[in-house]
């Protein structure tokens, strides 16, 4: 399986979680959660059987270009939306979670990637798949927090109270921070092991420290979970802008053009 | 907050007063930075830097129990600690924006220090103070011992930890160069200004080798000078009696060979000595009109120059330099004539003989796989354990934040709100 099969599998899946979300959200009944949840799950498959024949025709882990790391992202977010769905019941995190992957999978289908077995001996390492999956599933669940931040200072501009979509915030910011700190540190192992030093002040390393130190800068103002709530809010909604830059936007960027992880695609 | 406002600079401090400190701790590192004449900061080595850390734990340790005054209460809680990371936040952005050399330029930028930021005063004294109140907050943490402040304890611990280590460290660590040729005795080594060392040890390569993907053909825009591949499908990796289209083009692999020579004018047979090239037969024929090209194609090697196809319409098929797969060293490390060890290193396989650490990192690539020369680094770095002892007490009480989630440790956190 190729690039050249994916728009199949891509409009399969974006056409189920379309499907599922109207039918989730159209009516209560028993029969229309049921098909919902299928259409929810059938998405998921196809996403799942295409990204494991790729990585089975390509011979090498699909996590070296762009995109390739979207196309995990898109498996990654949905997952985190679903489980967040049946364990919370939270349509509308469901819903974001599912138009996120929808449009990274989109990116991919008009940004078409190029089929290339090849992988550089840097990159050929024990350490190659933990490293960039531990990040994809932390910035999966930070997204979601980011956006809990922006809903939750709509609530606050509206005047409602917001202590329990702050929690919510609190608990999925704990998780991809924990996620966050697993890719840098894996990274640092790995390069001691590739490079010499665990860390180098590589741009790519420099905006993963920013990434981690902003959403640190969080943690520690929601402490006292009294005080301070709206800062945090706009910590918490900015921290992702600094997180996407990390993540893309480095490629743009003059201070980083001698990075190793400016990604060739 | 519409209570009375507290007046500035009464106890206990709050988020105003932390945050005038930090940025006056910034400040006077510009200044220092700004009237250093030179740009280096030398760090203690090996035994003062252990020493001061020592003083150091000692000394926050001591204060901490002994002294009651409101600044170590305030030393310890979340306003120092916020401000103390937005500081070091805004340092570590302005240098993901500069471009950072080790070069000092002539601009102001450079003078504060803004080019070689994790080199400069004021990254220096924001890590201290971020390691003062660090240590401030574990101590008063970790004393008495209690379970539940285990997660807590892990974290900000192995911070402190790999922060002191790494940074003071440093001066500890040796990093160089080795420039290995094949079957000859190789004694010096170049540190990162390119200044030679004999070292108290010879490395002599065995045997370099090095495996490659095999090359890729592509269309180039003359004009352009671009390489378009055929996107979508296959990149056309060269392999024989392939085919793949690209604009209106159908190209055809007839015949190919891994290293061949030149054999008759335009004849090539298959051999594998040294400047040898991939070769590729190809066969272009064009969709609309029929027309067909073919020929040879080679990306070169460093004793045969590169041969295109040109198509006539302003493109010529053409091959790229193959990629490397794998490479990997076999050297003898002598401690003397008759003391030695056989070691193989490749690309994230390092070694480590007698402490020092051999890294494979590049060799001559002018030749390619028949490179008979071996960059290696060798690095001794005696804080590693350390290290990574913070490390994976990072890692611990990370993983105990995933298990346990937010809810529990916001009940803990509540209980001894420090604010």
């Amino acid at each position: 399986m190729t690039w050249y099969n994916y728009p199949l599998f891509m409009f399969i899946a974006a056409a189920l979680w379309v499907l599922a979300l109207i039918l989730l959200a159209a009516s209560r009944k028993k029969m229309f959660k049921w098909i919902g949840g299928l259409a929810l799950f059938g998405g998921l498959a196809s996403m799942i059987i295409f990204t494991t024949g790729l990585w089975i025709s390509l011979e090498r882990p699909p996590f070296r270009t762009l995109g390739e790391t979207r196309l995990w992202y898109a498996l990654f977010i949905s997952v985190i939306g679903i489980v967040i769905y049946y364990r919370w019941k939270l349509l509308w995190m469901l819903a974001y979670a599912l138009l996120m992957a929808i449009v990274f999978l989109f990116v991919n289908y008009l940004n078409p990637d190029t089929f290339d077995k090849t992988l550089m001996p840097a990159l050929q390492s024990p350490w190659f798949i933990p490293h960039v999956i531990v990040y994809i599933i932390g910035y999966a669940f930070l997204a979601v927090s980011s956006l809990i931040g922006v809903k939750g200072l709509y609530l606050n501009y509206k005047g409602k109270d917001v202590s329990k979509t702050i929690a919510l915030a609190d608990n999925i910011v704990y998780l991809g921070f924990a996620f966050l700190t697993f890719g840098l540190l894996f990274g640092a192992l790995w390069a001691k092991e590739a490079w010499g030093h665990y860390w180098t002040w590589d741009p790519k390393e420099t905006w993963a420290f920013l990434t981690w130190l902003v959403y640190l800068l969080y943690i520690h103002f929601r402490v006292n979970k009294r005080k301070y709530v709206v800062s945090s809010l706009w910590v918490l909604s900015l921290a992702f802008v600094v997180l996407l830059i990390c993540w893309f936007g480095i490629n743009y960027l003059p201070s980083a053009q001698s990075s190793v992880h400016v990604y060739s695609t | 907050m519409n209570k009375e406002r507290r007046k500035f600079w009464t106890y206990p401090w709050g988020y105003r007063e932390s945050f005038t400190i930090a940025f006056a701790i910034l400040l006077v590192g510009f200044l220092i930075e700004y009237l250093s004449p030179v740009n280096a900061i030398f760090l203690p080595r090996w035994p003062y830097n252990l020493l001061l850390i020592i003083v150091f734990l000692a000394y926050v340790a001591l204060s901490n129990r002994m002294v009651k005054h409101p600044i170590i209460k305030w030393l310890s809680g979340v306003p120092a600690a916020i401000s103390s990371i937005s500081v070091m936040t805004l340092l570590v952005l302005l240098m993901g924006f500069i471009p950072q050399s080790s070069e000092p330029g002539g601009a102001f930028i450079s003078d504060i220090g803004l080019t070689h930021v994790i080199k400069s005063w004021p990254y220096l004294l924001i890590s201290f103070y971020l390691l003062v109140i660090l240590a401030f907050t574990i101590m008063r943490r970790i004393l008495p011992f209690k379970v539940k402040n285990i997660a807590f304890t892990l974290n900000h611990a192995g911070l402190w930890i790999v922060v002191a280590a790494a940074s003071l460290g440093s001066a500890d660590m040796k990093k160089f160069t080795m420039q290995l040729v094949e079957d000859k005795a190789v004694f010096t080594a170049y540190d990162k200004y390119g200044q030679p060392r004999q070292m108290n040890f010879a490395v002599k390569l065995l045997n370099f080798h090095i495996k490659e993907y095999p090359p890729s053909i592509g269309l180039l825009n003359e004009h352009k000078g671009e390489l378009k591949f055929d996107k979508k499908a296959e990149l056309m990796l060269v392999e024989e009696q392939t085919e793949a289209e690209m604009d209106n083009w159908k190209i055809r692999i007839a015949k190919y060979y891994e290293a061949a020579v030149r054999d008759t004018a335009d004849g090539y047979i298959p051999n594998n000595r040294p400047g040898a090239s991939a070769l590729a037969y190809v066969v272009a024929t064009n969709l609309d009109t029929g027309a067909v090209k073919e020929g040879w194609v080679t990306n070169g090697s460093f004793m045969m120059s590169p041969k295109y196809l040109r198509l006539g319409d302003g493109h010529s098929v053409v091959m790229t330099v193959p990629r490397p797969k794998e490479y990997s060293s076999d050297f003898r490390f002598f401690r003397g004539m008759e003391d030695y060890e056989d070691v193989t290193i490749k690309v994230n396989k390092p070694a480590t003989i007698d402490g020092w650490t051999f890294y494979q990192t590049g060799y001559n690539e002018k030749m390619g796989k028949w490179s008979q020369v071996s960059i290696v680094e060798i690095v001794k770095d005696p804080w590693l354990p350390v290290v990574y002892t913070g490390i994976f007490m990072i890692l611990l009480g990370s993983l105990y934040l995933v298990w346990m989630g937010r809810t529990k440790n916001a009940k803990k956190q509540e209980e001894d709100d420090l604010v």
